[in-house]
């Protein structure tokens, strides 16, 4: 949000709502009414005495109306923009002409009554829609009771009680006597897979954020008795079933298979009463219940529609299609995030990656006319040459870290260690407001190296770096000491003990930070040419969108034909057939003028960076050599064999995708069949594989349909764990109901058999109702294999990569970074991320499309500044460094008839492998000197530092 | 409720909807006590006033019925069947020299659980200011 936030090329209009909408694509007129804030964004430092002088309470509406603030506030620290804003309908001032208290308050004279609605008209390229979603109706939570029990809660309200900067700082009370709950319940499917309240859909993100504010309630107060009532547990996104084992397990989680129709209150506790699906039927007394509550479609979506000119469909959610889902029904302007459909951050930051490529290629004609760049005042290497001028700045960051650090004490105890000249304490160090506070305290006490004793570097390193840039200083001569992760989480129960090793953690930063050199940024020319690996269904839309874009793009493909796994699809989600999916990516291959296809080829070998990588790409009996400046991996997955379920043995047991293809060719395979059994997660979710395939269940029901379709008296059977018919799929499980498929849950310990006798088959399950075990007589056995991931171990390999416990590429952060690897330059979609249905491929195939476009774009990469260096003085030609490398970016060459070494700056990662070998001590890294790292552990041991 | 074993037996009669809470998930919380016999009928329509004079005789110091509001009996007259009941009882406990007051109908909104415990309490009110019916 930060980076949004302070990017020069994105314009933010709050307040505002898009009211007509005309033109064609590339060249739009949009009509916004944006309303005022009242406060000048430019001016506000967001100190907050507007809202202490403020007589004038209002409910908090971010905080889910738990909180009271004033009529100008902000809604949270980090918010953006940084600037706080007046309530129009609460204000004296706008209202009734008196009070004007918070204007005469602000010393930055930030406050401007006079702003009035502006109308604007926007000339524009590409329209995005993301309006979220909208909240649970009022009605549906009163039929649990919401309203009339005080402690029967929304997640949401849940969330903001969890959260230690909301209304209880992180203490979990009823709402009715303000006590602590000992028993908690978690209600699923609350407005979602009910028709009765018209969302028939799956609401998709329940399950896990349930199970995620379960296992918060459960590390605040290790006593909470937490239950969660479910339907069918659905955590199919990528590490999530681990996730949910690994709660279930650690925090001792009750997960119930029921679903609650109602809830009672007697004596301030509250009853529910339910029935599992072994015929039980149970009652217990709850302190709180929590109401899951689903995602419906934005309250204005109708509005939107209108104006956008766009369908929604029979939701309300805006409507796509499964070949281009992000693409709304008029040209030019495309969907991103819930409003297509429930779906979690990696999916709606996935999708949101994927329409910036949309908007890219269709606006790739006008690229530039109309970017800003920042410019970075020259360094002042007169002030970085003084003698090291530390400051110290310790982030409270709300509560999360001064919850259980003494911060005061860390920031004092700073203030007296040697070299520092300045120290101090800041609320959040990474909003806006604070990073301007610290750029000006470094200027105003000529700081020349700075600690921030904050969070990750991982995560916020950069940012700082940013901060010390703009004031001219190198942005290496920062150092972070990480108080949080370190300290505040990892020892929330010992307050003390946390602070002092905050101390500790700071000291040995100080130590370092003295001994830190600026190091010198270089940026290296890039090959406006993409490389993607694989020609499949994600590899192919991946190819177009970046050559779409403006960039040529080499697709290598390891079979002799394009394709991947779409060309065993018959049909896909929403009927259509896949087969002309397929024609339509390899038509558009075939003419495009950017595009070089590459069929039974594999890549080899690659060497370089991002902007300037070398592959060696075989090709039957020869090595072709690719340069180019980014890689796409879209290698996909494979179709899991199985070895189990006479699979192999009997020809009347098959997969999924060979029912489809046989179906395909006509009928014949069901002659004589009368009774088809479907047995779900063959191989997944701990069978053979760790990981839930993700979309077998919407296969299994697409596919009992067509069955049903194409001889309506078939007798159909489903066995399964759990249905994840997620979102709009789960209208098709409904259909399938209705058509009479018959749903038979196991348990994982009781797999279903399959048993052969007399050349006949019997499938054997366990039924948890008749506490028996059913012989089903099956003519066909059809088995929802999962997806294996394919032969990724060698690319990883050859690109340096890791891959994931399951052998899925490994992204640089779930969250936020879904289709991009740690190594810079190097992108992935599609199965080869993991299982995923073929919309979800093709909309992150645009969104790796769209991030491999930023370097392919901008034409310069800036290489990371902490590489090796090599002393040549010292160097005595051993070779060892060259030896070791990981990376080849070491090589030995002749200085003056003897053998050094050198660094090949760009392609060196900064693993520091070559320097922890030198016999000599040649090697250097920079940011990572030897002498750092020791005064590091000097100040560890309460050493004196620098 | 500390004395429960000191106040005599009381003998509730409920339907399917006005019993949804297990009786033995309501006597671990304490909220009922221990001398609570619950009887489950599919609809207190059920009830005969020979049932009723018999719970007194098996020992009951008090004896009430909690039946669906009038107008949401899901057999559409049950409850109000099991009030007329529960009034023919009245008369003829009054005959029989035993206070009247010693059952009761109470009407309860559909799955509320709240109500039946009021009417324990109610009826556990009334016995303790009676002289008991039973010797122990």
């Amino acid at each position: 949000m930060v980076e949004a936030g302070r990017s020069p090329n994105i314009e933010i209009l709050t307040n505002a709502r898009l009211e007509t909408l005309e033109g064609e694509p590339g060249q739009f007129a949009a009509g916004v009414h944006q309303e005022p804030r009242f406060i000048d964004d430019d001016k506000c430092t967001a100190c907050g005495t507007c809202t202490m002088y403020c007589p004038r309470p209002v409910v908090d509406l971010y905080n889910e109306r738990l909180n009271i603030t004033r009529a100008p506030h902000i809604d949270y620290v980090q918010a953006i923009p940084s600037s706080y804003y007046i309530d129009p309908k609460a204000c004296l001032r706008i209202n009734y002409e008196t009070c004007n208290l918070c204007a005469q308050t602000c010393t930055a004279q930030a406050i401007d009554f006079s702003q009035k609605p502006r109308e604007l008209s926007l000339d524009i390229g590409a329209v995005v829609l993301a309006p979220g979603f909208g909240r649970t109706d009022q009605s549906v939570l009163e039929k649990y009771g919401y309203r009339r029990f005080l402690d029967v809660v929304t997640s949401i309200e849940f969330e903001r009680l969890t959260c230690s900067s909301g209304p209880t700082e992180g203490h979990i009370v009823r709402f009715s006597d303000k006590k602590t709950p000992k028993k908690i319940a978690f209600l699923q499917c609350v407005g979602s897979r009910d028709e009765t309240c018209g969302n028939g859909y799956c609401s998709t993100v329940c399950c896990m954020y349930a199970i995620k504010e379960a296992s918060v309630a459960k590390e605040h107060n290790a006593d909470l008795d937490i239950a969660l009532f479910f339907m069918d547990v659905r955590t199919q996104g990528k590490g999530f079933d681990a996730a949910r084992e690994l709660a279930e397990t650690k925090y001792g989680l009750r997960v119930i298979r029921a679903r609650i129709p109602r809830v009672d209150q007697v004596d301030g506790q509250l009853a529910l009463t339910w029935t599992t699906d072994d015929g039980k039927s149970s009652s217990e007394l709850f302190d709180m219940v929590v109401l899951s509550e689903g995602l419906n479609a934005p309250k204005d979506a109708k509005a939107i529609a209108e104006i956008a000119g766009i369908e929604l469909n029979h939701y309300g959610f805006c409507k796509t299609s499964v070949d281009s889902p992000l693409v709304a029904s008029r040209d030019g302007v495309y969907v991103a995030g819930a409003f297509q459909g429930p779906k979690d951050i990696p999916e709606s930051v996935t999708q949101a990656s994927g329409v910036a490529a949309m908007a890219s290629e269709l606006l790739s004609e006008a690229r530039n006319t109309r970017t800003v760049t920042i410019s970075y005042p020259e360094e002042d290497k007169s002030i970085e040459s003084e003698g090291p001028q530390i400051g110290v700045f310790i982030c409270h960051c709300g509560s999360n870290i001064a919850g259980v650090v003494d911060v005061n004490a860390v920031r004092d105890y700073a203030g007296t260690l040697p070299g520092v000249v300045f120290s101090k304490d800041t609320l959040y160090s990474c909003s806006q407001d604070a990073l301007k506070g610290i750029a000006d305290k470094i200027k105003e006490n000529r700081l020349n190296r700075v600690v921030i004793a904050a969070c990750s570097p991982r995560t916020h390193e950069p940012l700082f770096q940013e901060t010390l840039k703009s004031i001219g200083l190198n942005p290496a001569l920062i150092e972070m000491a990480n108080i949080r992760d370190q300290c505040s989480w990892v020892h929330s129960q010992e307050p003390k003990a946390a602070t002092e090793k905050a101390k500790d953690v700071v000291r040995m930063a100080v130590a370092k930070a003295g001994l830190l050199e600026p190091l010198e940024q270089t940026t290296v020319d890039v090959l406006p040419t993409a490389l993607v690996i694989g020609g499949g269904a994600a590899g192919m839309t991946a190819a177009l969108s970046i050559a779409d874009q403006g960039f040529e793009c080499v697709l290598v493909e390891q079979s002799d034909q394009l394709g991947g796994n779409l060309r065993r699809l018959v049909w896909t989600m929403d009927g259509k057939k896949a087969s002309k999916v397929l024609d339509d990516l390899i038509k558009r291959m075939d003419g495009h003028p950017r595009v070089r296809v590459m069929l039974q080829a594999q890549m080899e070998a690659v060497s370089g960076y991002v902007g300037n990588f070398t592959s060696s790409i075989v090709q039957g009996e020869q090595t072709v050599v690719v340069d180019h400046g980014v890689i796409v991996i879209a290698t996909g997955g494979c179709e899991y064999s199985p070895k189990s379920y006479q699979y192999g043995k009997n020809n009347r047991v098959i997969t999924q995708l060979e029912l489809e293809a046989s179906l395909a060719k006509g009928k014949g395979v069901l002659k004589n069949v009368k009774n088809v059994v479907m047995i779900q997660c063959v191989g997944s979710r701990g069978e053979d594989m760790s990981h839930c395939s993700r979309l077998c269940c919407t296969q299994a029901i697409k596919n009992a349909l067509k069955l049903k379709e194409i001889k309506p008296n078939l007798r159909i059977y489903c066995l399964y764990r759990d249905m994840r018919t997620y979102g709009f799929s789960e209208d098709l499980f409904r259909e399938a109901r209705k058509k009479g498929v018959i749903f038979i849950r196991y348990q994982p310990d009781r797999r279903p058999e399959v048993i052969e006798k007399d050349r006949k088959i019997k499938v054997r399950v366990f039924d948890r109702l008749l506490k028996d075990e059913i012989d089903i007589s099956a003519c066909l056995v059809v088995l929802s294999v999962g997806i294996a991931p394919g032969d990724n171990e060698a690319l990883a390999k050859i690109i340096k990569t890791p891959l994931t416990p399951e052998g899925f590429f490994l992204e640089a952060h779930v969250k936020l970074r879904p289709v991009e690897l740690a190594s810079e330059g190097i992108y992935f979609c599609g199965l080869a991320h993991g299982p995923k249905c073929l919309d979800e491929s093709i909309a992150q195939a645009k969104a790796a499309a769209a991030k491999a476009a930023i370097p392919l774009a901008k034409g310069k990469a800036s290489v990371a500044p902490i590489v090796s260096r090599v002393n040549k003085d010292v160097c005595i030609g051993c070779g060892i460094c060259e030896s070791l490398c990981p990376f080849n970016a070491i090589r030995l060459t002749k200085v003056n008839k003897r053998r050094k070494a050198e660094t090949i700056t760009a392609s060196c990662k900064g693993c520091g492998i070559c320097a922890s070998h030198c016999p000599t001590l040649a090697i250097s890294m920079g940011g990572f000197t030897d002498e750092a790292i020791i005064a590091q552990i000097h100040a560890f041991a309460g050493e004196k530092c620098v | 409720m500390n004395n429960n074993h000191q106040i005599g037996r009381i003998a509730a009669f409920c339907c399917n909807y006005t019993a949804s809470v297990a009786t033995d998930t309501l006597r671990e919380a304490g909220l009922i006590p221990e001398s609570l016999d619950v009887k489950k009928l599919p609809c207190t329509g059920r009830i005969e006033v020979r049932v009723l004079l018999d719970a007194f005789e098996q020992g009951a110091e008090a004896v009430f019925v909690a039946g669906c509001r009038a107008d949401e009996c899901h057999n559409l007259s049950g409850s109000r069947r099991a009030e007329k009941r529960v009034g023919y009882t009245k008369k003829l406990l009054k005959e029989l020299g035993i206070d009247p007051d010693r059952i009761e109908m109470f009407f309860v909104h559909y799955g509320e659980t709240q109500p039946v415990v009021e009417a324990v309490r109610e009826m556990t009110a009334r016995i303790s200011k009676l002289e008991r019916l039973h010797s122990t």
